[in-house]
């Protein structure tokens, strides 16, 4: 049977918590982390990783999202005891990562332009680095959700709960989103195989 | 878009829908590859908690964190006492630094914060620790760190900065700057303490700099205090206090130039270095041969093997007009880039310092 990880319980997939429960479960490994727990701050990581990643790779070139990802967790691991409300979690840590891209870019715009990104050397195609490209012209809510599911490949259920949007919102964005992916996508000459 | 459509959107395990599914499949090739959290080594001191929201408790309502320090403190002092009481021993019992021990010890060296959260390796750094062979600092746009270069010397590493330490044994000392700032306090006989660019290497000859690489590779090497050498296959720049010279990833060491020179004799140099107009770079040579002071003839002395053959007799009657040949020295051999001409020109310059260190790097042939 397959498991899935809530927070350093092992449950059956499909058998997951209830709100309150996860919340609980939630605050306990938050809690841990602040005490120095480093499984509790691993298992953090792992439950949260493809989300940060995701809204950084809607932001930053490629090369420096694996670096920017590590810098929010320590970001997030020294100002744990900031959080206030350990249910909002997700949401903090996704400003952070907003905020650490924003740095990022201010910084490397005073100093040089920013370059494109370039598939030299790389196995990727250059045709995903220019669907990429128009993921990252979408608006936020849009560009992040369509991220989290198609790079990262959580499931609509699972952005919800690690970003703190409502099911509902999550659909509407998915759905938006990829509508005008398709758009954007047959506009550049590269249509959809139907 | 269908109801299917939307419910492999939703649900991944569900019937999959083509046109997603080929999306999917390009996307997920950005997935990240970085499956490991940041390593937390040593105590972090995080901020006060001032909602009490977060303090576990035990049963006597006490933060139960408190209780477990109170608990360890006399283990901790006792440690301390027993790794001070063998550091002493040992010191006094170690001889020279040629100890196997010793060697041991110098494969490391001390790190410690200046400011904010640098990483060695994946690991925080909180405090001082180590950085061993091999291992990159870095740090981000709001931290900074300082390392002991074993006993010669320290670093300070300035934001948004990635370094390696890429070798560090008696008499050799190596760093590799990927990006980022650097600043260097060295107290070691020349040739000891290096640093390696993308574009360049500086090796220390006793002295106070910084060191800076941009993203691209390119960089600036600029020198308070003693001499540095800036080199990249065969190119060499040597780069008196006061003085700086650029990097550049295709072209190398630039032509070093005084701080205090003009901004616009400043670009014409680059321009030389670096420019690709033609028609532009020799109006550029005009400039910095008109324009040249006294003092930078140690420019001029750089440029010599970095301009055309045709161009290197104004250069040579420009820096003769300045620091007059020696009388041993024909222009001929200069002409020619005879390195022991250009050598004993070099020392009629009146830059005692560096001469040591030319003799050191590569003798000169003949006097």
């Amino acid at each position: 049977m397959e498991h899935v990880l809530e927070f350093g319980r092992v449950l059956p997939a499909g058998d997951s918590l209830t709100t309150p429960a996860r919340t609980a479960a939630l605050a306990e490994t938050i809690r841990a982390v602040a005490a120095g727990d480093e499984e509790a701050f691993a298992r953090l990581y792992a439950g949260y990783s493809r989300m940060v990643h995701a809204i950084l790779l809607g932001r930053v070139p490629r090369r420096d999202v694996d670096d920017l990802v590590q810098d929010v967790f320590i970001s997030a691991y020294t100002r744990i005891r900031e959080l206030r409300d350990p249910a909002a979690f997700g949401g903090w840590i996704a400003t952070i990562a907003r905020n650490r891209a924003t740095d990022y870019l201010r910084r490397w715009r005073e100093q040089v332009e920013l370059p494109d990104e370039l598939p030299g050397g790389d196995p990727i195609e250059a045709e995903t680095f220019a669907l990429l490209e128009i993921v990252r012209k979408l608006p936020d809510a849009y560009r992040e959700t369509l991220l989290m599911r198609l790079v990262e490949g959580m499931s609509g259920n699972e952005i919800a709960e690690r970003s703190g949007l409502t099911p509902a919102s999550v659909r509407v964005n998915l759905h938006r989103g990829m509508k005008l992916l398709r758009e954007r996508w047959a506009d550049q000459g590269r249509p959809q195989r139907t | 878009m269908t109801m299917k459509d939307d419910d492999y959107l939703w649900d991944p395990t569900a019937a999959p829908d083509p046109d997603i599914e080929r999306i999917e499949k390009m996307l997920g090739q950005l997935r990240s590859t970085a499956t490991a959290p940041p390593r937390i080594t040593a105590t972090v001191r995080l901020k006060a908690d001032t909602t009490g929201i977060l303090a576990a408790r035990d049963d006597s309502g006490r933060p139960s964190t408190y209780v477990g320090i109170r608990f360890l403190l006399p283990a901790l002092a006792a440690a301390a006492a027993i790794v001070l009481m063998v550091g002493l021993t040992w010191r006094n019992a170690a001889p020279a630094s040629t100890s196997a021990e010793a060697t041991a010890g110098k494969a490391s060296w001390q790190v410690a914060v200046i400011v904010g959260t640098p990483r060695v390796d994946a690991s925080v750094l909180v405090g001082e620790g180590r950085i061993a062979i091999g291992q990159t600092l870095t740090t981000d746009a709001g931290s900074r760190a300082k390392m002991e270069v074993s006993d010669i010397g320290q670093v300070t590493i300035d934001e948004s900065t990635r370094v390696r330490l890429a070798d560090t044994r008696d008499g050799h000392h190596r760093l590799a700057l990927d990006r980022g700032t650097l600043h260097a306090v060295i107290t070691a006989p020349p040739g000891q303490f290096v640093v390696n660019t993308p574009s360049a290497t500086a090796t220390d000859l006793g002295c106070i700099y910084s060191l800076h690489v941009d993203e691209d590779g390119s960089g600036m090497l600029s020198v308070e205090a003693g001499w540095v050498a800036f080199e990249e296959r065969g190119r060499e720049s040597f780069v008196p206090a006061g003085a700086s010279s650029r990097t550049d990833r295709v072209n190398g060491p630039g032509t070093p130039r005084y701080d205090d020179t003009e901004p616009a004799f400043r670009d014409a140099l680059d321009d030389i270095d670096n420019g690709r107009d033609p028609s532009h770079k020799a109006a550029s040579l005009r400039f910095v041969l008109e324009h040249a002071r006294g003092r930078d003839a140690m420019t001029l002395w750089h440029l010599i093997p970095r301009v055309s053959a045709q161009d290197r007799t104004a250069v040579v009657d420009a820096l003769a007009a300045r620091v007059p040949m020696p009388v041993a020295v024909t222009r001929d051999a200069v002409l020619r880039l005879d390195r022991a001409a250009l050598d004993q020109w070099w020392d009629a310059l009146g830059l005692d310092e560096a001469s040591w260190w030319r003799k050191w790097k590569r003798p000169v042939v003949a006097r």
